[in-house]
């Protein structure tokens, strides 16, 4: 059972917490003052007493214990205004004399010590009061003197002041709500005007978005934007692929349709072999677009795992080359992720190892590491290799060295493109002995364009 | 030569057929994976060349049927699609090549020829020691979970080997022959390197280390 739906705003979230934890701050702090308050009036009063006390003392001894010797009546009362009883073995003087039924029964001879009285019960005397007493004795007549002093009447202004206390409290806990509101709504004024922004280019009124996020947002700001770049990008490329492919395989279509609707030619063996290569033309364009289209380039959020995909691919190779062996020499360990989209690394795996296993004679190594923040594919094969002279041309698109071995020459050249995606590199070397390197240095983090 | 052709496009299947009986194999055709799953199970064919795309099914589906119910025969998928993860999809399912479309039709018969001859002399090769099984033809490990792993060649002679004698030591010397490597001195640490590897498959006691000698495979795990 939850008492309060969770707020999903950050205003909401913020309110929430911040609200009851001043307001209970307040109130430990008014709590505290009360107490405070007390302490110090009872400390204060003490202290009087205690004086008063002495003085009482003083006063005594200068008249040797003869109690009625003292000037009393009014006078202490007077100078105090505090009620005293003063008890001999033969005298009890108490002053004034409403008060003698409450304070006469503390006149026992006890250890010197302030006491409370509350809740007593007697009229004409007050009901709470904080007394003092002390036992002395003057030429060995022992003498207790008490000073008392109305503590009813301090408590009720000890109230008013606390009730004071009280309301100023409030009136903070109203300002403390409005400082809070307000600083709120002045922070989160940023992400109003990003969600404006976000309003702005869903219904397309801008096509990026350049609203002033706080530190915290940018990245995110940054984030969507590089994505919607990427959206265009994608939309164009595909455009042009669309555009270019329609331009290069309409026309061949019109001519192969021409032939074929004049009923009355024959096909002799020449136009046969012309229409067979538009038809050839058309699938060649048509793969060439297809796998440029395809591959994805660097994708936020995506990764491959290079030493499993390799493993399928090598498997699959040494299927499919009985008489060849693919082997796999690795520093990467199995569960290692590379920021590669999966398409994109088999295609550079598969066509270079595809590569390889035509060309080798008995066996392929791949080899997979990972240096100083580079991802590293090596693959190397003993087949006879490529002319020094044409290593260089090597990865043109649509250029064929092996006019024999079946293919489209586009493989190299795919991965070419997809490297250079990836701002990598793609380098070819011929070994001394026999045999042909391809090596792939791609960056783990890319520099953001 | 009985050949099983199954291909939805008529225009390419009757082509395709005339074609290939003039290359001297004799063809059935069908369209659908249902009646290709039954043929493949039922007839005695000698290579079967399968599209993927059919109008009442995935022809991986029909292939795995087929390998399922013991229809061994080799074959060649043929598809549009040219994604590498498809071609290790279709090997992995039991094909023995892959041909994408268009294709030329001596390319077809050349590789029709290859893989029968292939799958000539092969007999079902299963290698069995203790809970695994190691199949020579498709060079992969089944485990007892029915689970396949496929390994690559030295992964699949180091481990023919061990698997040939179980509990029989071999020193790294030996195993070290059927390391095929471009490097001209293979190391010891390669084979230690692989053995670390196939034990990831197989389980950490299945090979065991006999110190200063050598490993055996231990099939009584």
């Amino acid at each position: 059972m939850t008492l309060f739906r969770k707020p999903v705003s950050v205003k909401g979230t913020l309110l929430l917490l911040l609200l009851p934890a001043g307001i209970g701050l307040i109130a430990i702090a008014w709590l505290v003052q009360g107490l405070l308050l007390e302490r110090m009036s009872r400390e204060f009063v003490e202290g009087r007493l205690k004086d008063e006390v002495a003085f009482l003392e003083h006063h005594i001894r200068q008249a040797e214990g003869q109690i009625d010797m003292l000037q009393t009546g009014d006078y202490f009362e007077e100078v105090f205004h505090h009620a005293f009883a003063i008890k001999s073995p033969d005298q009890t003087v108490i002053s004034p004399q409403s008060w003698s039924p409450l304070l006469s029964p503390l006149l026992q001879p006890d250890e010197q010590k302030s006491i409370r009285v509350n809740n007593a019960k007697i009229s004409n005397a007050p009901s709470d009061i904080l007394a003092y007493r002390k036992s002395f004795s003057v030429k060995d007549i022992p003498i207790t003197v008490i000073v008392s002093e109305d503590m009813g009447a301090l408590q009720n202004s000890q109230a008013e002041l606390h009730a004071w206390t009280a309301i100023v409290s409030i009136l903070l806990i109203f300002l403390l709500v409005g400082i809070i509101w307000f600083g709120i709504n002045q922070s989160m004024r940023p992400v109003v005007s990003l969600q404006a922004a976000l309003k702005r280019l869903q219904s397309g009124e801008i096509s990026r978005i350049n609203a002033r996020a706080p530190e915290e947002f940018r990245p995110l700001v940054q984030q969507l934007n590089q994505l919607l770049d990427s959206l265009d990008q994608r939309l164009e490329r595909s455009r042009d692929a669309l555009a270019n492919l329609s331009h290069s395989v309409k026309t061949p279509i019109a001519a192969v349709r021409q032939i074929l609707e004049d009923t009355e030619r024959a096909l002799p063996l020449a136009l046969r072999e012309e229409m067979a290569a538009r038809l050839n033309d058309i699938d060649r364009q048509l793969e060439a677009e297809m796998r440029r289209s395809r591959f994805a380039g660097p994708q936020v959020g995506k990764s491959a795992q290079p030493v499993k995909q390799a493993r399928d691919l090598l498997w699959m190779l040494g299927r499919l080359y009985p008489d060849k062996t693919f082997e796999l020499s690795t520093g990467v360990s199995e569960e290692r992720r590379w920021p590669f989209e999966e398409h994109d690394l088999n295609e550079i795996l598969g066509n270079l190892l595809d590569n390889a296993g035509k060309w080798s004679r008995r066996c392929i190594e791949l080899s997979l590491r990972e240096t100083r923040g580079q991802m590293r594919i090596v693959i190397s094969d003993d087949g006879p290799g490529v002319a020094e002279s044409a290593l260089g041309s090597l990865g043109t698109r649509g250029l064929r060295l092996d006019e024999q071995t079946p293919g489209h020459g586009l493989g190299l050249a795919i991965v070419a493109e997809i490297v250079q995606r990836y701002q990598g590199s793609l380098a070819f070397t011929q070994k001394d002995s026999q045999g042909f390197v391809a090596t792939v240095e791609v960056p783990i983090e890319r520099r953001s364009d | 030569m009985r050949l099983l052709l199954v291909e939805d496009d008529r225009l390419l299947a009757e082509g395709l057929a005339s074609q290939l009986e003039k290359a001297g194999f004799s063809v059935d055709t069908t369209r659908t994976a249902r009646e290709a799953i039954l043929l493949g199970e039922q007839e005695d064919y000698r290579v079967g060349i399968l599209d993927l795309g059919l109008p009442d099914g995935n022809g991986l589906d029909v292939l795995r049927k087929w390998r399922s119910s013991n229809a061994s025969f080799p074959v060649l998928i043929l598809t549009a699609r040219g994604y590498w993860e498809d071609k290790v999809n279709g090997l992995k399912a039991g094909a023995d090549d892959y041909l994408a479309k268009p294709f030329q039709t001596e390319e077809l018969i050349a590789r029709l020829n290859a893989i029968v001859r292939r799958s000539e002399g092969r007999v079902q090769t299963l290698v069995t020691a203790g809970r695994f099984v190691l199949d020579e033809n498709r060079q992969n490990l089944k485990m007892e979970d029915g689970t396949e792993h496929s390994l690559t060649g030295t992964e699949f002679r180091l481990l023919r080997c061990l698997m040939s004698r179980p509990g029989q030591v071999f020193s790294k010397e030996q195993l070290m022959e059927q390391l095929y490597n471009l490097n001209e001195s293979p190391n010891e640490n390669t084979i230690e390197a692989y053995i670390r590897r196939l034990r990831k498959l197989v389980g950490p006691e299945t090979i065991a280390t006999r110190r200063g000698q050598g490993y055996l495979f231990n099939d009584a795990v």
